[in-house]
């Protein structure tokens, strides 16, 4: 039993040898291993790219990786955790929110209310 | 049906939102009369059933024949024509006008408007459901543009009727009667997001890590989005007069306007790109949320706008 417990730890201070574990890593511990977690994230950014959490989309982008990390690993993950995953590959200085980012949205345009709504439905 | 009664409007264009408020000024129509009315850009058969003099200008409220009785209004004479022969084969003109714009701008007004004539948007809802996997031209279709019609549908067939027609009345203050909503508004957009995250957590007991980042992304859209294409050109000069430094619209408008949000959504979203299934839940949430302004509608919306937009400052009028 304890040689087992042992070993476990030894091999996830292994594996991210600097860094502390995510806060709430420690109160679940029958968390898969780190390298799953690790790799799911990646999974993820094939969908969700991180370049993108640069932008406007940033939120929408992170709530996607929140759901991502959560239908795989089954359990939830906050925006903080999935940020502080994050960290191990990039730079988030570089992810931060940029507002100069104009040309979000392109050139401007007049609302217009689709037909579908001056339907009149039974 | 007198056709000597025909003393409408025959001069110049005048469908739908062009038309000119003040020509159909001199008509009246009597209680009981069946008439033509504008709703929207399309016109459709109605009969009046009661009038009105108010201030000098005569109002109808109509029934619209075939519709539910939630869609009668009162309205004013510039929606009405008499029903005649000529204006009959206006109302078909315009239907057919609608038609023609589904068919050319193809992918999405063919996606959630596949009927251009009111006799077959019954069949709507069901038609809806049938073309959430996009069934049709499914060949033709990129995976990008799939996931984008399926988004839409579902946050499209589900928008609550009742702030579809506040959505709608929003566009006749703004864009037939030349008014505006009056800023700020209150409670604001960032006041009504952060009610709706308190009565989220009153419900579930827990902050929702979730619900949290979708509020924190509509808010962000809601900024970004505003002055690119929440607005009707005559919003535009109170928009530069309301937000400057750095104030943010989302704290200065209010529900009118982060409801326009919803509606321009699904486009929004479609540049996510996000899997099926998570797409599907976060639409569950966005409703969520519209379900909480619908039941808040009286608190959240104004019932009439005041503001003018054409008096040199008239949004200024606090």
């Amino acid at each position: 039993m304890e040689a087992a417990a042992d070993e476990e730890q030894e091999g996830l201070s292994a594996q991210s040898p600097a860094q502390a574990p995510p806060s709430s890593a420690s109160s679940l511990p029958k968390e898969q291993s780190q390298v799953e977690l690790e790799l799911r994230l990646l999974q993820a950014l094939e969908f969700y790219p991180p370049s993108k959490l640069k932008g406007i989309h940033r939120h929408f982008i992170l709530y996607g990786l929140m759901e991502y990390l959560r239908k795989s690993l089954d359990r939830q993950f906050s925006a903080d955790e999935v940020l502080q995953l994050l960290d191990r590959f990039f730079n988030l200085e570089m992810l931060k929110p940029d507002d100069d980012e104009k040309e979000n949205f392109g050139q401007t345009e007049e609302f217009a209310l689709p037909d579908s709504f001056f339907k009149k439905e039974e | 049906m007198g056709g000597s009664s025909n003393t409408t409007t025959s001069g110049g264009g005048g469908g739908g939102k062009d038309r000119d408020k003040g020509k159909g000024a001199s008509v009246s129509f009597a209680e009981g009369e069946k008439v033509l009315a504008y709703h929207g850009p399309l016109l459709y058969e109605a009969k009046v059933q009661k009038t009105e003099n108010r201030e000098d200008e005569w109002r109808y409220f109509v029934h619209y024949l075939g519709w539910n009785k939630n869609w009668d209004e009162w309205v004013a004479s510039d929606r009405l024509l008499k029903l005649t022969e000529e204006n009959v084969r206006k109302q078909l003109e315009l239907k057919n006008q609608s038609g023609d714009k589904t068919v050319r701008t193809g992918g999405r007004s063919a996606q959630h408007n596949p009927k251009a004539s009111n006799a077959d948007a019954k069949v709507d809802k069901e038609d809806t459901k049938g073309l959430v996997k996009g069934k049709k031209r499914k060949n033709q279709l990129g995976v990008e543009e799939k996931e984008r019609r399926s988004s839409e549908s579902l946050l499209m067939s589900q928008f609550p009727v009742t702030l579809k027609k506040q959505l709608v009345d929003d566009w006749e203050f703004v864009t037939q009667l030349g008014k505006l909503v009056k800023l700020p508004r209150s409670p604001t957009v960032d006041e009504i997001l952060t009610k709706y995250l308190e009565h989220r957590v009153k419900k579930d007991n827990k902050i929702s890590d979730s619900c949290a980042e979708v509020t924190k992304g509509l808010r962000c859209y809601f900024d970004k989005a505003l002055p690119a294409m929440l607005l009707y050109k005559k919003e535009q000069k109170q928009y530069k007069e309301e937000i400057k430094g750095d104030i943010s619209p989302s704290a200065v408008y209010g529900a009118e306007h982060l409801l326009r949000l919803f509606v321009k959504l699904p486009e929004l979203l479609s540049s996510v790109n996000m899997e099926e299934d998570a797409l599907n839940k976060l639409q569950q949430k966005l409703l969520d949320i519209l379900k909480f302004l619908q039941k808040n509608q009286v608190h959240f919306f104004l019932s009439a706008y005041d503001g003018d937009s054409k008096g040199a400052d008239g949004a200024k009028g606090k």
